[in-house]
């Protein structure tokens, strides 16, 4: 498993972000990428409006305590959508915390997705479903998990890329380096996605890296790196969809950076005031990758305002279910806690759970119990 | 008619105050519209309503704080109100009724031949009683030998009339070492001794005192025969007793990290008997005259030496008093009865060569040894006590100046 | 008997009411203040002053060369450390949360701990670890961890943690001023319990880092809890009140080294043990606990030590928390299992 020796210009990002469709909706020509058909694109904005409100959703969902927490990924729709619907049906996503939308935008049930947040379970969903892996806290720790499950793939003979997900604060982490340059090593097909979004918590780019972009931290490992504008689904897309290909027909890992931003706080808990100014924000959400997107379409004829109020209406009326389902609250029990440590229960466990269970009988048997 | 209650904005939070109301009573709300601005010790929030009707009540003004799970406001609306999720440090968990307090027995099979007993301290009381526990029935579960055991089977021995603690078991001396086992009283008193020393930082102080002035004294008042004998013990303990008025530490024990000094002095004098080392206790002694203290004091030492005492007589002594005189010896550091704080000792009184105005002539002499321990007092207190005391023997009629 | 820090404080009566939050932000101001050398860095303590807001306001007053962020990785903010203590600074850094702190585990077990004994006492590493940890606050998986027991079961880390914002403010003036590297275990689910009182660094007694406080004196059972626990092992002795027994609460404040002194002398009255700690009961902390005591007290035993621990399964989701912490109940179910009847002596007519 000897790494194609690559020359180094084969490997460096371009200078400016890669753009399909600008700031304004108008259509770029790309040297390295290629224009996705009007079908894809108009599966990315109604994709975009969805996640959007779906996070809106979610956002209120947590002020109001029907989650324990969200951190939302407002602002960053054009590369949750854009990377997954990217990916094939065998492909892996390795989504980070932030990512619900992405989860969602895969196909995985909303509420089960939210199972996390709403503190019903660590992972509601099953990861071999539409081949998900588990949302969890630590960063950068799910890179080693994808490029495990990619090596394993091709091990077998079976064409499947992993899209790992991470952050620019996650770039920092030991387990980043490492999966580099195992993927690197072993050609493993992985797909490294940055969503740089321009803050670990309060933490800014400036104190988290001294690298030129963070896609030209590829090189380091002979991993090829891309920049490219993360406002713009269009080219997210047809980065994602090129990194895969070239993943599934052995051209190994490659380091994809799209630059974005965080337009809510870190998650409800955090105060964005003690660490960034609001200029800062107001010129952010001029750059919208879903009014971007929206504004191109509408040029091209392919989208009216008509199509665009159905997509709306849709939107509200997922978010009305979720509401719905959400502040329905779900049994909880407490044998679970038990079933699942290991593949079969040990003695031990047993004991505790029967432990438990007498106690809650007792509790339900007491008539004195304030409740 | 559902209130909105304040739910945990942030992992663990406690609390929050009120900022601003976007709304009034009477408005009409939409749900997720904002309603109000809480400041949070993380952050300013600002809060959407759940559920879409008319506000009927806001409860808190701006600048007022708000407990998690305290309502922020109530909504008129036709929504059955779902359950609100609390998250946070509620520790409202409620308290299950506790019927029967069982006694949680551990149920052991016996192992071995090795009979279960209920704890460690249990076995050793048996040991210390020289029980046999595979003799006791234990009435736990399992067999348990339980407290109850133990002490029934050490009733029904002491029922028994042979009274004096059991010679050691024959053990054929194998060339000529004989090993006899510390059990019962004897045991006690060994862990008392132990104890002490190892519990107790203690220090000596020892003076020669000129007893003759002391002995003239004691003629005299035992001149008339039909009064009760004053004996020199009666004496230093009464002696004693005014010394512990002037320096209260020395009536003290340890507790934790206190001292305690208690208002009352009961007065352990220790008595040599067949069974060893007694301390029968005067109560109260500070209350007792000299003649009374001298009856009591004589009283408690025939029936030491007779076996009589009850156990209530043989503890909680708070000072005790030595003659180790009778055993033709000048001074002892003696060991502190635990949990007292000094012992007073008086060795024989012989006579020696003193000075006297001058000349050197023979007196009767005898020496005071105070052991005491040196957390309660310093060398100078310990001093001062065996000092005021060696000057009520030398000069006793001044004694009457303290009373 | 001994003062209970908790509810006779002594301090004057105007002494204010602080979040322990805040006696650790003062206490970290303080010990900048008066040391020079004294550094505090890790993700987002800087400018937003730290998730839990420890480090509020002490980037802007002491300036981004003694207090910044770093990038965010554990195992450099640990690794750096200790090239710094190494060359003569004393940093306090902080790990986000306990489960995050894990990157940094080669660093703390590998380095941290052994340095000091490696040279023969050359090199000092007066290192301070802050890690939020403990459960009880509704956080979803990799919040609520308690790993006290990996940095207690490794030699030469010192691991403290206080219950009270007074002891937070103490303890962390001193673990910064000890020269042994400390683990600093702060209970999040307490940054926001209100103590009136004075922080007072008792800087005379640097002993008191090493020692565990009787919080609440009784006779009858010996509670043995620190960080978290200590609330509900207080609330436990209340209720044990009312049903007619007396419960000892000692707040270990140290779980290493081990104050055997305080403990022993206090189940040596008792005869009667239980430890409570949030961490699962396998392999716990509690289990060192047990055993010391089983050794030093036997004869004073009237029962087993007994164990109030979470269940030994991961941490529970949010909504199943509440049956794995150790409860009021729980405390006193194991107080019914302390053997009364079996060790008490039967009560007799006049005895």
């Amino acid at each position: 498993m000897v790494p194609r020796s690559r020359k180094p210009e084969e490997l460096l990002p371009t200078g400016a972000p890669l753009t399909l469709v600008d700031a304004d909706g108008r259509a770029v020509p790309s040297a390295g990428l290629a224009m996705p058909g009007d079908e894809a694109l108009l599966a990315l904005h109604r994709k975009m409006v969805l996640a959007r409100r779906f996070d809106t959703q979610a956002t209120a969902l947590t002020r109001q305590g029907r989650l324990a927490v969200y951190p939302s990924a407002r602002g960053q729709e054009a590369g949750e959508v854009g990377a997954v619907l990217a990916l094939r049906p065998q492909d892996w996503l390795f989504p980070t915390y932030r990512d619900t939308m992405a989860v969602v935008c895969r196909g995985a049930d909303p509420v089960e997705v939210l199972s996390l947040l709403r503190g019903d379970w660590h992972c509601g969903y099953d990861p071999y479903e539409y081949r998900v892996a588990p949302q969890c806290t630590p960063l950068a720790t799910n890179t080693l998990h994808a490029v495990g499950v990619a090596h394993a793939a091709k091990l077998k003979g079976e064409d499947a890329v992993a899209l790992v997900m991470l952050g620019d604060g996650a770039t920092s982490e030991g387990d980043t380096h490492a999966a580099l340059n195992f993927a690197a090593v072993w050609q493993a097909p992985v797909v490294f996605f940055v969503q740089n979004n321009g803050y670990a918590i309060s933490v800014p780019l400036s104190k988290q890296t001294a690298a030129p972009s963070l896609a030209h931290k590829g090189v380091g490992y002979g991993v090829p790196g891309m920049l490219v504008d993360g406002n713009d689904a269009a080219a997210v897309y047809a980065a994602v969809r090129r990194a895969v290909a070239s993943g599934a027909e052995g051209g190994g890992p490659t380091l994809i950076e799209a630059l974005t931003y965080r337009i809510e706080a870190h998650t409800n808990a955090d105060d964005a005031t003690r660490y960034r100014d609001q200029a800062e924000v107001e010129g952010w959400l001029a750059r919208d990758p879903l009014a971007r997107i929206r504004k191109h379409l509408i040029a091209r004829g392919l989208l009216d305002e008509p199509a665009v109020a159905a997509l709306e209406a849709e939107a509200e009326a997922e978010a009305a279910a979720l509401r719905q389902r959400i502040n329905t609250g779900i049994a909880h029990d407490p044998a679970d806690l038990f079933r699942h440590v290991y593949a079969e229960q040990t003695p031990d466990l047993r004991w505790q759970q029967q432990e438990l269970s007498a106690e809650l009988a007792a509790a339900a048997d007491d008539p004195e119990v304030a409740r | 008619m559902p209130a909105f209650l304040l739910p945990d904005l942030g992992e663990g939070l406690t609390e929050a105050e009120i900022v601003t109301w976007h709304v009034q009573t009477g408005d009409t709300v939409a749900v997720d519209q904002p309603i109000v601005e809480v400041e949070t010790a993380k952050a300013v929030v600002e809060v959407p309503v759940p559920f879409a009707g008319r506000v009927t009540a806001l409860h808190g003004q701006p600048g007022d704080v708000v407990a998690v799970g305290e309502p922020l406001l109530t909504v008129d609306t036709a929504e059955t109100g779902s359950v609100l999720v609390g998250y946070g440090t509620s520790s409202g968990h409620h308290r299950r009724h506790r019927a029967t307090r069982s006694s949680g027995d551990t149920g052991i099979p016996p192992r071995n031949g090795r009979p279960p007993v209920a704890s460690p301290l249990i076995r050793q009381l048996a040991r210390n009683a020289g029980l046999d526990l595979t003799t006791i029935r234990g009435s736990g579960r399992g067999g348990l030998i339980t407290r109850q055991d133990v002490d029934a089977a050490i009733s029904a021995r002491q029922a028994e009339p042979a009274a004096v603690p059991e010679p050691a078991p024959a053990v054929p001396p194998a060339g000529g070492v004989i090993r006899i086992p510390i059990r019962g009283p004897r045991k006690s008193v060994a862990d008392k001794l132990s104890r002490s020393r190892r519990e107790i930082p203690e220090a000596t102080v020892w003076v020669d005192v000129d007893a003759t002035e002391m002995l003239r004294l004691r003629a005299a008042l035992n001149a008339d025969e039909s009064a009760p004998k004053i004996s020199l013990l009666a004496l230093l303990s009464r002696f004693t007793i005014l010394a512990l008025s002037r320096h209260p530490e020395l009536n003290a024990r340890i507790e934790g990290d206190e001292i305690v000094m208690g208002p009352s002095v009961h007065l352990g004098v220790a008595a040599q008997t067949d069974r060893g080392l007694m301390v029968p206790v005067v109560r109260d002694a500070q209350a007792h005259t000299l003649e009374q203290l001298a009856v009591a004091v004589a009283e408690r030492t025939r029936r030491a030496r007779d076996g009589t005492l009850g156990p209530a007589e043989l503890t909680g002594g708070t000072f005790t008093v030595n003659n180790y005189g009778v055993f033709g010896v000048d001074g002892s550091a003696a060991i502190i009865n635990h949990p007292e704080a000094a012992i007073l000792g008086i060795g024989r009184i012989i006579q020696r060569p003193w000075v006297v105005d001058g000349q050197v002539v023979p007196r009767h002499m005898t020496e005071l040894t105070l052991a005491f321990d040196h957390r309660v007092c310093d060398g100078g207190t310990a001093g001062g006590f065996l000092r005021f005391i060696a000057d009520c023997v030398e000069f006793p009629a001044n004694v009457l100046r303290h009373l | 008997m001994t003062a209970i820090a908790e509810r006779s404080p002594g301090p004057p009566v105007t002494a204010p009411e602080v979040t322990m939050a805040t006696a650790l932000n003062q206490a970290l101001a303080d010990a900048l203040t008066e040391d020079e050398t004294v550094l505090v860095f890790g993700e987002d303590v800087g400018p937003l002053g730290g998730v839990f807001r420890v480090t509020d306001g002490l980037a802007a007053r002491f300036g981004d060369t003694r207090v910044f962020d770093t990038p965010l990785a554990e195992s450099g903010i640990v690794g750096t450390a200790i090239g710094m203590a190494m060359n003569g600074l004393r940093p306090v850094v902080e790990m986000q949360f306990d489960a995050f702190a894990y990157p940094a585990f080669e660093q703390i077990t590998s380095h941290l701990a052994k340095l000091r004994n490696r040279t023969r006492g050359r090199v000092a590493l007066p290192v301070v670890i802050r890690i939020p940890y403990g459960g009880g606050i509704g956080g979803v998986e990799h919040h609520c961890d308690s790993s006290e027991a990996y940095y207690a079961h490794t030699a030469g880390l010192r691991v403290v943690t206080p219950a009270t914002p007074g002891d937070a403010y103490m303890l962390l003036r001193q673990a910064i001023e000890c020269p042994d590297p400390v683990i600093f275990l702060e209970p999040k689910r307490r940054y926001w319990s209100k103590q009136a009182t004075v922080l007072d660094h008792a800087g005379t007694n640097p002993k008191t880092l090493d020692r565990a406080i009787v919080r609440r004196p009784g006779s009858d059972v010996t509670l043995i809890a620190y960080g978290g626990t200590l609330g509900t092992a207080l609330e436990a002795a209340d209720a044990a009140e009312e049903e007619g027994r007396s419960l000892e609460v000692i707040d270990l404040r140290s779980l290493s080294p081990f104050d055997d002194e305080t403990v022993t002398a206090s189940v040596r009255r008792t005869g009667r043990a239980i430890v409570v700690h949030e961490a699962s009961r396998f392999c716990g902390y509690g289990a060192e606990v047990a055993a010391r005591l089983s050794e030093q007290c036997f004869h004073y035993l009237e029962a087993p030590v007994l164990r109030v621990a979470g269940f030994d399964i991961p941490y529970p989701p949010p909504h199943l928390e509440e049956y794995h912490l150790p409860s009021v109940d729980r405390i006193l179910d194991a107080v019914d299992r302390l053997q009364w009847q079996e060790t008490s002596p039967a009560v007799r007519a006049g005895g």
